[in-house]
């Protein structure tokens, strides 16, 4: 398999029955990923594009097994739906929405740590294995099935670079946003040590932004621990300084968190560094010799 | 959401934590009755004020109206100083820091306390780590006392240590209560009459708005009576419709739909040789409604010479934003070149509606920026 998904996968997803939910998990099924089963409270009994609708997650798991869930819950719901996943037992969750307040998204991923689950998100775009099971919001037809692992901060970033790596023949292995907000559960960190454990994947794009330190920890555990190549990409290099960049977490605070100072962490720690998109195949190509 | 210090000391004083005798100061006549000397400080919700000599002090009443008239026509690091908090002034024996955030990287509630408060704290922070005492809470498992009389003795308490927990406590519960992300207290002063917030900062978490009836609402309101920032239409009017809006300097108005390809978007537009207008994203869950607000806002800069509409969609529907672009067009017209990336979700829908409109589409956003720069350039 590739990381944290693959095409044996069964999904459960929560808030099936709204607009936003309906609409991905039609998607998500044509792609081929195994949906089981839906949640939301009060619509038990539904059937959703064939799939059958449960007031609550142990009431689906009577009947279906489930490896992961996507949550389409809005964010004032959304630490409840967390933590019903989290204690049903499900060791793979994704929640999508935006705006969740601090306070729940760390009780959410504190939660999820003492469960020994793993939380992606929130407000990211979910993950997608080419060709083999999406589990997000992607807009699959710019990603094709191959070698590289791409970790993302930002969501629609990861789409820019993997359809740029689509049109020049360079498939991926698993493709991961870890959350545009100020906080979130998987870090780079853990997603790049799954990539450099994956059989399947040969290199790492890894791509980051302006605000916060997460790209230094990273930075980090590239030095430490990974040989296989990583070529990174830092988006806001012209970022005003104090100003939020639209992610929550996306502001340049002091000279912490400047596009600068994460490229210079990248760079020392032995990555190699793109400017744009357009870079990046390039420099994959080079890498492999 | 960044309280002012006055709002914020309120909150404290609702909450128990002492807090120097004050009143707001609106005109050079509020100062009242006061026992001098009185601290004047600038209401303006930025840091660093002391060393912008927006904090003073006066030994008597004449000498308190002319300060008071001189603050409140300067200007603080770009804030118009609209009112100033006069207080009492505390005899201070020993200046404490104490602050309450999220910690980020541990995914945890951080509390710290020092020795060495006041306006340097940030200097000491870096260069003697140590003399900050740092402990995690677990969300669950809460403040409990041994924390509190661990980071008590840590900083020589001693006598104070009562007035120190209930402090702490009181922090912690605001912290809770109102969905802060970080309560601060710099200097927490030690005097004769025990413990005293000498200064307040209090961030909010403006995604929890939604759960405290109007408490954010009110908060934000007072502050539009007392904050002016001079800011152009354009910001005014992303700030009235809650859209993320950054001003830039250059000609090329830009509008993502994700915050990180618009970043990307602004570097390449710099890469070109062009400057960016601004900086806007749509977030998440935009539809046809958002993308014409979005542009109304994005207009209503004058300087803007042709705007660069960067779309990739995931969760964002190309259909839904090419109705929100036809909705526009036929509001307002076409005042200057509209330049569209448009991939993703729905895409052929998306293109196929603008074409109905004679805009043709780019699919390539390197190609896109160079277009839309070249343009402004000539235009």
């Amino acid at each position: 398999m590739a990381i944290l998904i693959d095409t044996d996968t069964r999904v459960l997803v929560q808030g099936i029955t709204g607009r936003v939910g309906s609409f991905q998990t039609k998607i998500m099924q044509d792609y081929g990923t195994k949906i089981a089963a839906g949640v939301t409270p009060g619509r038990g009994g539904m059937e959703v594009h064939g799939i059958p609708v449960y007031d609550f997650v142990e009431e689906a798991l009577r009947e279906h097994e489930v490896d992961a869930t996507i949550s389409f819950v809005p964010a004032s719901f959304a630490k409840d739906a967390a933590l019903e996943v989290i204690d049903s037992g499900i060791r793979f969750l994704v929640v999508t929405a935006e705006g969740i307040p601090d306070q729940d998204v760390l009780t959410i991923i504190n939660y999820t740590v003492s469960k020994g689950a793993k939380v992606l998100g929130p407000d990211t775009p979910g993950l997608i294995s080419p060709g083999k099971c999406k589990l997000g919001v992607h807009p699959h037809r710019m990603f094709t099935e191959g070698r590289v692992g791409v970790v993302s901060k930002s969501g629609a970033l990861s789409y820019e670079v993997c359809r740029v790596l689509t049109k020049n023949g360079i498939g991926q292995s698993t493709v991961v946003g870890i959350g545009g907000g100020p906080l979130w559960g998987l870090s780079q960190q853990a997603v790049l040590k799954m990539f450099q454990e994956d059989a399947e994947t040969e290199m790492i794009v890894l791509l980051g932004e302006v605000g916060g330190t997460t790209e230094q920890e990273a930075a980090a555990f590239i030095r430490g621990y990974m040989d296989k190549p990583v070529i990174s990409l830092i988006a806001g290099c012209t970022a005003p300084k104090g100003a939020q960049m639209g992610h929550a977490g996306a502001i340049i605070e002091g000279e912490e968190g400047t596009a600068e100072s994460k490229i210079r962490a990248l760079r020392e720690a032995g990555s190699l560094i793109a400017k744009s998109p357009s870079e990046i195949p390039t420099i994959i190509e080079k890498s492999r010799g | 959401m960044r309280l002012l210090e006055f709002q914020a000391k309120k909150l404290f004083s609702e909450y128990g934590i002492p807090i120097p005798r004050g009143v707001l100061v609106r005109s050079k006549d509020d100062i009242g009755n006061l026992r001098f000397p009185v601290i004047l400080k600038a209401q303006v919700p930025v840091g660093g004020r002391g060393k912008a000599n927006a904090i003073r002090i006066a030994k008597q009443a004449e000498e308190a109206v002319a300060i008071a008239e001189e603050l409140l026509n300067s200007n603080v690091k770009g804030w118009p100083v609209q009112a100033l908090l006069a207080e009492e002034q505390v005899e201070i024996k020993q200046e404490l820091f104490l602050a309450l955030l999220i910690d980020k990287l541990a995914n945890l509630p951080l509390i710290m306390v020092s020795t060495t408060g006041g306006i340097d704290i940030e200097e000491v922070a870096k260069k003697s780590p140590e003399k900050v005492i740092k402990k995690h809470l677990q969300p669950r498992v809460g403040l409990q006392d041994y924390i509190v009389r661990y980071l008590g003795k840590s900083i020589g308490l001693g006598d104070y240590l009562d007035g120190f927990r209930s402090i702490v406590n009181q922090v912690y519960a605001i912290f809770y209560d109102c969905d802060a992300t970080l309560v601060e207290i710099n200097p927490l002063a030690v005097s004769s009459n025990g413990l005293v917030a000498l200064d307040a900062k209090i961030l909010l978490d403006g995604k929890a708005a939604y759960r405290h009836d109007d408490l954010f609402a009110k908060l934000q309101e007072e502050q539009k009576q007392l904050v002016k920032s001079g800011k152009s239409v354009a910001e005014q009017l992303a700030e009235e419709r809650d859209i993320t809006y950054v001003p830039l300097d250059g000609n090329v108005g830009m509008i993502s739909d994700g915050a990180g390809t618009g970043m990307l978007t602004l570097d390449l537009i710099q890469d070109t040789g062009g400057q960016a207008a601004n900086f806007c994203e749509l977030g998440g869950l935009a539809g046809p409604e958002s993308m014409q607000r979005v542009l109304e806002v994005v207009l209503a800069n004058p300087r803007v010479k042709v705007v660069l509409i960067s779309l990739i969609g995931g969760l964002t529907r190309m259909d839904e934003m090419a109705d929100g672009i036809l909705h526009y067009l036929k509001q307002h017209g076409k005042s200057v070149p509209l330049m569209v990336r448009m991939c993703g979700t729905q895409e052929d829908v998306g293109k196929a509606k603008l074409r109905t409109v004679g805009i043709e589409t780019f699919e390539d956003l390197e190609t896109v920026v160079r277009t839309a720069v070249k343009l402004a350039r000539e235009s």
